[in-house]
């Protein structure tokens, strides 16, 4: 569908998209799955990663934030959205007069948000406790940032399988994140990893993110942040591109 | 202006042609009733002028805007309820208001203001503090109602409004549509309550199988099929053994047990009423009481989509 804009729809679809915001903050953010998804797990996986090695616990923290971010930020709209085509209130947010756009900023916004939260904890214990030093706190800022919109939005992606189970979109979601932890230079350097893994980590959103984060650490840096940062807003778009089409076909 | 024109809509899923080529017009100020049984098309009708489903072809216009080159305008004109309380039971009700009025543009103090007006209209003002998990079925029904009203449309998309609910509920719903006619407000209404439609409706459009079987006001439907008209009696001795007696007359063309009475369908109805007498007297039974009708707008229906009465009354295909 072709969806005129103005500057007055703009702005009420700005409304809109921070009040499907507001409305997933109040209702989801402290379901037991959302929080179990979102901040338990990286945990737990972060604790496997650290027993298994002779590295101290500060030097994990970057990749820590990192995976809190894929998961927190991509944990919302997995769980909200089917509840919402089962309850019929998802069908409010699309015969509403907002654009499709909207509705998909919108839900992402809540999981971005989410995930800054989420993602300061593990920030303040590496500095109090293990005495973390950030020496680019601009850089950190633009990884946290960009990792949770692309990250949220790629939440909201998957979001859009026509299905009224969270569990069926958290089982396809998790066959992509899990990978995306050992190949994208978190917890294993990209150097420490074969060719193979290092072609692999290319194509990982993570990557980048993790990248930007590890570097604003004052760590040894993949790639130019420039490029981390052209990334991730690369992936940002394409991701907001297909789960807009998504969206729209199976609306169908 | 008119408030809906649909010209030549078309929705194929693959191979199912769900309507086929569907024509009709509202006007503004009109309360529209959508009749048809379960899978004719009404649900796909709705997604198409609502915007939520592209049609295959055709063209659907609301207050001038094309629905689908011209969406959202097309949707700031309208209110819509749907057959599920679709609401939020996680919060509450005056959250969900001003939820709604936020996704529909509603300024804030517009919002703030025609959200207590609606919820005390509703009677759900001294509530609107709790959360809706804890609501009734008919609480639930007037909060999506009241929250279809927020951005006072000028056209309204009722889906099922009244159906299954508790008498104070359907009393206040009744009420508001009343009202909201009254003001001049266009009302798109589907309803399996045909006695609904037949109060309410200005005009009907009868849908089977994805095709327009009968557009006009329910009294011009009637007199269509004055043919079916009917005898109900009432009989002293019950009413089981005159109705297989009297169901086998060549002048009854149907015969059902309605409660403790006794309904025969005719062409004649003064020629079954002295068969009805002959009957009592000739049995030892009475007549306790005798009423005809004319056609139903159930009977058009039921003429139209070709369903058939089953013996306690009510349609099955």
């Amino acid at each position: 569908m072709i969806e005129g804009f103005d500057r007055n729809q703009l702005a009420a679809e700005a409304v809109a998209a921070w009040a499907i915001a507001k409305k997933d903050m109040i209702i989801y953010y402290l379901k037991p799955n959302i929080i179990i998804a979102g901040l338990l797990f990286p945990l737990f996986m972060f604790l496997a990663f650290a027993a298994g090695k002779n590295v101290p616990l500060g030097a994990l923290i970057p990749g820590l934030i990192s995976v809190t971010i894929l998961f927190s930020s991509s944990s919302i709209e997995p769980v909200s959205i089917p509840i919402e085509r089962r309850t019929k209130t998802f069908e409010r947010l699309l015969s509403a007069p907002v654009s499709l756009h909207a509705i998909v900023v919108g839900e992402s916004l809540s999981g971005f948000l989410y995930s800054i939260g989420i993602a300061l904890l593990p920030l303040i214990v590496g500095i109090i406790a293990f005495g973390n030093t950030i020496t680019s706190p601009l850089v950190l800022m633009a990884g946290m940032l960009l990792s949770a919109l692309c990250f949220s939005t790629m939440g909201t992606l998957f979001a859009a399988y026509p299905t009224e189970s969270p569990g069926d979109i958290m089982s396809m979601l998790n066959l992509v994140r899990l990978p995306l932890i050992f190949v994208s230079g978190t917890f294993i350097p990209l150097d420490a990893m074969p060719p193979v893994g290092v072609a692999i980590a290319y194509f990982s959103p993570l990557t980048y993110g993790n990248d930007l984060i590890q570097c604003a650490y004052g760590n040894p840096a993949s790639f130019d942040p420039f490029l981390d940062v052209v990334m991730l807003v690369c992936f940002f778009v394409i991701f907001q591109f297909i789960a807009h089409r998504l969206y729209a076909h199976f609306n169908e | 202006m008119h408030a809906i024109v649909v010209n030549g809509l078309e929705k194929r899923f693959g191979e199912i042609l769900a309507l086929d080529h569907v024509s009709f017009t509202v006007e503004t100020g009109e309360v529209f009733g959508y009749l048809g049984p379960n899978g004719a098309g009404k649900t796909t009708t709705i997604r198409i002028l609502t915007g939520i489903t592209s049609p295959s072809g055709g063209s659907a216009t609301i207050f001038g805007s094309d629905i689908v080159r011209d969406t959202i305008q097309a949707r700031r004109n309208m209110g819509i309820v749907y057959e599920t309380s679709n609401i939020y039971d996680d919060i509450t009700a005056w959250q969900n208001m001003m939820f709604a009025g936020e996704l529909y543009h509603v300024g804030k103090e517009d919002r703030e203001s025609r959200g207590k007006e609606l919820l005390e209209v509703f009677g759900l003002w001294d509530r609107r503090a709790s959360r809706v998990k804890g609501f009734s079925k008919g609480m639930k029904r007037r909060l999506t109602l009241a929250m279809g009203l927020i951005n006072d449309p000028k056209l309204l998309f009722l889906d099922e409004p009244t159906s299954g609910l508790d008498v104070q509920s359907n009393l206040i719903i009744r009420d508001v549509l009343r009202s909201l006619t009254e003001r001049g407000v266009t009302v798109f209404l589907t309803t399996h309550n045909i006695e609904e439609a037949n109060q309410t409706c200005d005009r009907v459009a009868i849908i089977n199988r994805g095709r327009i079987a009968a557009i006009d006001s329910p009294e011009r439907l009637k007199k269509t099929i004055q043919s079916v008209q009917s005898v109900e009696v009432a009989f002293e001795h019950g009413g089981a053994q005159a109705l297989s007696a009297l169901s086998g007359l060549p002048m009854v063309s149907e015969a059902r047990k309605v409660g403790d009475k006794v309904r025969l369908y005719t062409e004649d109805p003064g020629g079954l009423l002295r068969e009805i007498v002959s009957y009592a007297d000739s049995h030892q039974d009475r007549v306790v009481s005798a009423t005809t009708f004319g056609p139903t707008l159930e009977d058009v229906f039921i003429r139209l989509t070709g369903l058939r009465r089953p013996k306690d009354g009510r349609e099955e295909p």
